[in-house]
């Protein structure tokens, strides 16, 4: 019994990142019609193609029905109700101006530089020693990029979406929409039309990126959804790693965050995408937090192009969330490394699609779930070889950690061959942490708490090793923070 | 920049022919009468399912509204020359979905009522499974339908070794489908084997949309066996519903070879104790046909087992789908549970689509599946051709070989020698 309580505790934990930053910001009152689409345009001074895109992506967004066939339950989104706009107010007459950005940190908010040093992100002093160019997103318009002349010198573009629609229209105009359309599904049209600000990521011809590109994502304003859009297009034979981590405000109500994220990788191109993601996730009795509806998706266009996806979930009360890899280019490969967390009431629904289009594509499918509390966690996948993918191959590997008796664990993989040269092969298992695997390990001289850190550390490794080494470290921080309260 | 918006499934017009079957006298249907209604009207809401529909991503109704109306001049289905022949079977003859005469052979023990002459409560318990809740349109349109059907009683303490074959005929004479429910009762104590075949003309198509209830009573024993035997155009939706009680046993063989279309739904509810159920699998489209088979294991009660083996071998432009799904309840501890899907698609014309699932709310559980669609092993190709043996037969050893493991675990050495030749001669066969 003690060593059940002992588990149980592992993974409780209280949110640690629960504050509110008080700062003036500049809202539009709630609601979405057309000139909602539009004054949001007009306030980004967006040009005409990108306008007419949002009111197509709003159009059609009307026609359509939330998706209803995760597993996850939650009352209906009123998305009349919602904020769909929020700026930092200085920030905000900048993004007007846009050439009066500030230079350096001193020029930014004091209140939100303590809010990163709250969150234990030393913006100045990261950037210094880990040597990462941070892009940090505060709730819509982007405040500070650094490292930017650094990155210029090999020509990476690093800067806010907003930003490259006014650098480089040519390439937001030839790449946007172009991996998720804008009528992809419920979220990604919403976000196509109202999308707020994000990262814009281009890598030259040839050029291999100096330096991991890292953002971080924070909800603030009461009330508004988080409309992220990324677009990453790393160019023949390039290659960059991109680190994109999450934490949010302790808050009652239910805040939406639906993002899409879009990677192109053309011949011999590498991306690969990590994120921790550590969002508000409710309190114990399954009261507020995040509802993250995200698309992320990448095109390997290129021949023999890579993209990676790996993933640390441990926040968010919903997480509907399948990064997901086109295999168009002959000889491209995709990755999904991923591991949920949830405990109390927390909702996942996660997983990636892998579609195998061109020869010889491979892909490989790692997930851990680790579910607690009285949380759901659900892998659900989808491998798909078309007609034309010769001699695909896919490796795919899902298991479930159970810790507790009144939790869900659950496994929906789609497995769909249309190509008689490919060879697919898919295992899961669902089991609890082994109660002879604690008791060897206490009749070692190690005490039960490290014994289940050891085991579920273990559980995850095979996904911990694929991070970045700075993500390494904030992943088992996490785990660690999860694991907190099991001593005595 | 604009890639075009995804395009919307346009739902199934229901023929005319449907429709008005929909609206024959009640009298002349079997269900208790308020579910009769309730069910006409919650098919008519809901319509055939289209892709739309999760459980029917993969399978297409379409041809059941194309389906010619009955031909009272049509094709007679007889069962075929090489359809299985065992001594000492019990056969009960079913055309068009009505019961023939019984054979004089009955064993003790065993009873066999059509649901029109049964009692009220054995006509509840035959349409107890209800459709609401599920969304399942088939099931709703067979209970507002169900004109033919039967209760097969084996009483408590009866063991019965000989199989017990229900052979349906199913042709277009009198209508162009038949809506049909089964009631299969065990006794605590009892052991059985029911073996089912159907058969249909090569030509004509007809549409048979069964449902089967089968309860099971404690420490009783069932072996299920479903044939379809090569070389017919028939439609056919079946799913069984079955309940097992405390330590019994059941297993389920199905062994997919002709129809045009096979959609088979096995519904396994264990709800008390060392109960344990066995469901394998084997599907060998070929030409164009579709087989489908979706099965549901819940363990609903601590100390109960399960084992699944499922196999599809794809080739020409058949279409082999399997989709199992293993739920353990909430307090449903010590469960063990295995689920094994392995498929071969030996051409690009073909298609396979698998989706093992697990839903499990209990911890202490050991599940697991697996699932792998694959091709012939190119170094036992080698291998073979290294001794002398032609490519085209080293392919023949091998994909009997693999349709083997299954046909293998079927009962009484005639029908795994009857049923081998079977499959081989299906593998040959130009399509």
């Amino acid at each position: 019994m003690s060593e059940q309580h002992e588990i149980e505790a592992l993974v409780s934990r209280d949110y640690k990142y629960g504050f509110v930053t008080d700062i003036e910001q500049e809202i539009i009152p709630p609601g979405l019609n057309e000139d909602v689409v539009r004054l949001i345009s007009a306030k980004k001074n967006e040009p005409e193609f990108l306008l007419e895109w949002r009111l197509k992506a709003y159009r059609h967004w009307l026609t359509m029905t939330p998706p209803a066939w995760a597993h996850v339950h939650y009352p209906p989104i009123d998305y009349q109700a919602l904020s769909y706009y929020a700026a930092p107010k200085s920030a905000a007459e900048q993004a007007e101006i846009d050439a009066n950005r500030p230079k350096s940190l001193d020029e930014v908010d004091p209140k939100l530089l303590e809010m990163y040093a709250k969150l234990g992100i030393p913006l100045h002093e990261r950037a210094a020693l880990a040597g990462v160019a941070v892009d940090a997103v505060f709730d819509s318009v982007s405040v500070t990029t650094t490292f930017r002349e650094k990155l210029a010198e090999v020509g990476v573009i690093f800067c806010s979406f907003s930003e490259a629609v006014h650098s480089h229209p040519d390439l937001i105009k030839k790449y946007l929409g172009t991996v998720v359309p804008a009528g992809d599904n419920y979220y990604a049209a919403l976000n196509s039309a109202v999308f707020s600000d994000g990262s814009f990521v281009f890598i030259p011809k040839g050029v291999r990126c100096p330096m991991e590109l890292s953002t971080y994502f924070r909800i603030n304003a009461m009330n508004t959804g988080q409309f992220e859009r990324t677009l990453i297009v790393a160019e023949e034979g390039a290659h960059v790693s991109y680190l994109e981590g999450c934490t949010a405000p302790q808050r009652d109500e239910n805040q939406l965050h639906a993002a899409v994220v879009e990677l192109v990788a053309l011949d011999d191109a590498t991306i690969k995408y990590s994120t921790v993601q550590n969002w508000y996730p409710g309190d114990e009795h399954g009261k507020g937090g995040i509802y993250n509806f995200v698309t992320k998706r990448g095109d390997a266009r290129g021949n023999r192009s890579k993209i990676t996806w790996t993933q640390v979930e441990a926040g968010s009360a919903i997480t509907w969330k399948y990064p997901s890899c086109i295999l168009r280019g002959d000889d491209s490969v995709g990755e999904f490394y991923s591991v949920a967390v949830s405990n109390n009431y927390q909702q996942v629904d996660s997983g990636t699609k892998m579609i195998h289009l061109g020869k010889r594509t491979r892909s490989t499918i790692v997930s851990k779930s680790i579910s607690a509390g009285r949380s759901q966690n659900a892998y659900r996948g989808l491998v798909h070889i078309a007609k034309t993918a010769d001699d695909a191959r896919n490796y795919t590997q899902c298991d479930a950690l159970l810790i507790g008796d009144r939790n869900g664990a659950h496994t929906f993989p789609y497995i769909e061959s249309k190509n008689a040269s490919a060879q697919i092969e898919h295992e899961a298992t669902t089991t609890k942490v082994s109660d002879d695997q604690i008791f060897y390990l206490k009749s070692r001289g190690i005490t039960e708490e490290n014994a289940t850190n050891m085991i579920v550390n273990g559980f995850c490794k095979e996904v911990f090793n694929e991070l970045p080494m700075e993500f390494a470290v904030e992943a088992q921080a996490l785990l660690a923070v999860s694991l907190e309260g099991s001593v005595g | 920049m604009s890639a075009p918006m995804p395009r919307a499934i346009e739902p199934i017009v229901l023929p005319d022919w449907l429709r008005s079957a929909l609206s024959q006298p009640a009298s002349t249907r079997i269900a208790p009468s308020d579910q009769q209604m309730m069910s006409s009207e919650q098919f008519l809401a809901w319509g055939l399912p289209t892709a739309r529909d999760e459980e029917w991503r993969w399978t297409s109704l379409r041809p059941i509204a194309r389906l010619a109306i009955a031909d009272a001049k049509g094709e007679q289905a007889a069962p075929a020359d090489d359809a299985p022949h065992l001594p000492h079977a019990l056969v009960i003859r079913l055309v068009g979905g009505q019961l023939q005469p019984l054979p004089k052979n009955v064993p003790a023990g065993l009873t066999l009522t059509p649901l029109s002459h049964a009692h009220e409560i054995d006509r509840a318990a035959a349409f107890q499974p209800s459709a609401q809740g599920r969304n399942d349109a088939l099931l709703a349109l067979n209970t507002a339908c169900a004109t033919e059907g039967f209760v097969l009683d084996i009483a408590a303490n009866t063991v019965i070794t000989a199989p017990i074959v229900l052979e349906w005929l199913d042709n277009n004479t009198r209508s162009n489908h038949s809506q049909t429910r089964v009631l299969i009762r065990v006794g605590a104590n009892s052991s059985a084997t029911v073996l089912e075949t159907t058969h249909a003309p090569l030509q004509s198509t007809h549409w048979r949309n069964a449902v089967s209830v089968i309860e099971q009573g404690a420490n009783s024993q069932l072996t299920q066996i479903s044939l379809g035997l090569a070389g017919d155009a028939r439609l056919l939706t079946d799913r069984s519903f079955v309940h097992l009680a405390r330590d019994a046993r059941y297993r389920s063989i199905n062994i997919q070879l002709g129809g045009q279309l096979t959609r088979r739904e096995i519904d396994v509810n264990i709800s008390e104790s060392g109960a344990h159920c066995d469901l394998l699998g084997l599907m060998m489209p070929r030409g164009k046909q579709v087989m489908d088979t979706h099965t549901r294991i819940t363990h609903g009660a601590p100390h109960t087992t399960s084992n699944e083996q499922y196999q599809i071998i794809a080739d020409d432009a058949g279409r082999g789908i399997f989709k199992g799904r293993i739920l353990v309840a909430e307090d449903a501890q010590k469960i063990e549970a295995y689920q094994n899907s392995r498929n071969l698609l030996l051409s690009n014309t073909a298609e396979i689509d698998t989706k093992p699932e697990l839903e499990i709310y209990a911890d202490d559980v050991k599940c697991s599946h697996g699932a792998t669609i694959g091709r012939l092993d190119d170094e036992a190709l080698y291998y073979l051709q290294s001794r002398g043996i032609s490519r085209s037969n080293a392919r023949k050893l091998l994909i009997t070989g693999f349709a083997q493991e299954i046909i293998d675990a079927l009962p009484y050495p005639e029908l795994v020698e009857q049923m081998s030749a079977l499959m081989r001669a299906h593998l040959s066969d130009a399509p």
